[in-house]
């Protein structure tokens, strides 16, 4: 069952100060282009996340913007220098007007 | 018989010809990405793409204007072959700096042949590290793939790939 919206921030489980961490974003979306039809041959109105906006430690550090063409359900992953501790946050927003939102704590291992 | 056996000889040839030419070029091709695996990504290859088409020309022109696009420093790594076109692995890689003097203030992922080619821009800031980024996308048909990354400084660099696709992912 698809909840739209639904997401998940996956982050290495050890990580020290100064690491290149992997970060991937999963979100649940339906990524809808508007050129295909449903079963009783209705187009399917677009429906996408068009931006994306990723926060570290209160600071924006990226800012992705799509389209349709991104894959539904979609993920990214990127690699991020963890020079400090503090929340990474998502921020997904579609096209009608849909905010969804996730966040990892990002906090170094004692040594 | 007289008139066309002759012609259908010369297509014969020419499609030998043609399949000579495009085994050729496969070959370069093939050197160019074991090249690219082992070497800094400092050198063209012969792996550019087709002269871009009238809507990605203008993306182009509005995101970069007359400045050079330099095939170097950018790997995009994509299947040659995609069997599902609503899910497309993409792979962009860079060795550029991100730093806070110089770094890739953005990376462009444009899918020639897709209805709205430039599928997605990522804006980011020297926290990053690196560029390596993943993420699926969906293409229409078979395409060319440019990914173009362009840096605060106002360099822009790129790598391309050439995508086979049968199953639309688009609609």
């Amino acid at each position: 069952m698809t909840e739209i919206g639904k997401n998940r921030i996956l982050i290495p489980e050890r990580i020290a100060r100064g690491d290149m961490i992997r970060v991937q974003a999963l979100v649940q979306h339906p990524m809808d282009t508007g050129f295909f039809r449903d079963a009783n041959a209705n187009l399917i109105p677009p429906y996408f996340i068009n931006e994306v906006l990723v926060t570290y430690a209160g600071e924006q550090v990226a800012q992705f913007e799509w389209t349709s063409g991104i894959s539904k359900d979609p993920m990214v992953s990127f690699e991020l220098r963890a020079d400090r501790e503090g929340p990474l946050a998502f921020t997904w927003k579609d096209n009608k007007g849909g905010v969804y939102q996730g966040s990892v704590n990002i906090a170094f291992a004692a040594t | 018989m007289a008139i066309t056996e002759p012609i259908r000889r010369r297509s014969f040839m020419q499609a030998i010809v043609l399949g000579g030419v495009a085994l050729a070029s496969e070959g370069l091709r093939g050197v160019s990405h074991r090249l690219l695996g082992a070497a800094p990504l400092t050198h063209p290859t012969p792996g550019d793409p087709e002269i871009p088409n009238e809507i990605v020309a203008k993306i182009i022109r509005d995101h970069f204007g007359d400045r050079p696009i330099t095939h170097a420093h950018v790997s995009l790594d994509m299947p040659q072959v995609a069997e599902d076109g609503r899910a497309v692995p993409v792979i962009i890689e860079s060795d550029l700096p991100m730093t806070a003097e110089n770094y890739v203030k953005g990376v462009y992922l444009i899918v020639d042949h897709n209805p709205d080619p430039l599928v997605t821009a990522f804006h980011l800031t020297p926290s990053f590290g690196k560029v390596a980024i993943e993420t699926r996308i969906k293409m229409k048909r078979t395409s060319w793939i440019r990914a173009i990354l362009e840096t605060s400084s106002g360099e822009v660099w790129a790598d391309y790939a050439k995508v086979e696709t049968s199953l639309n992912g688009c609609g």
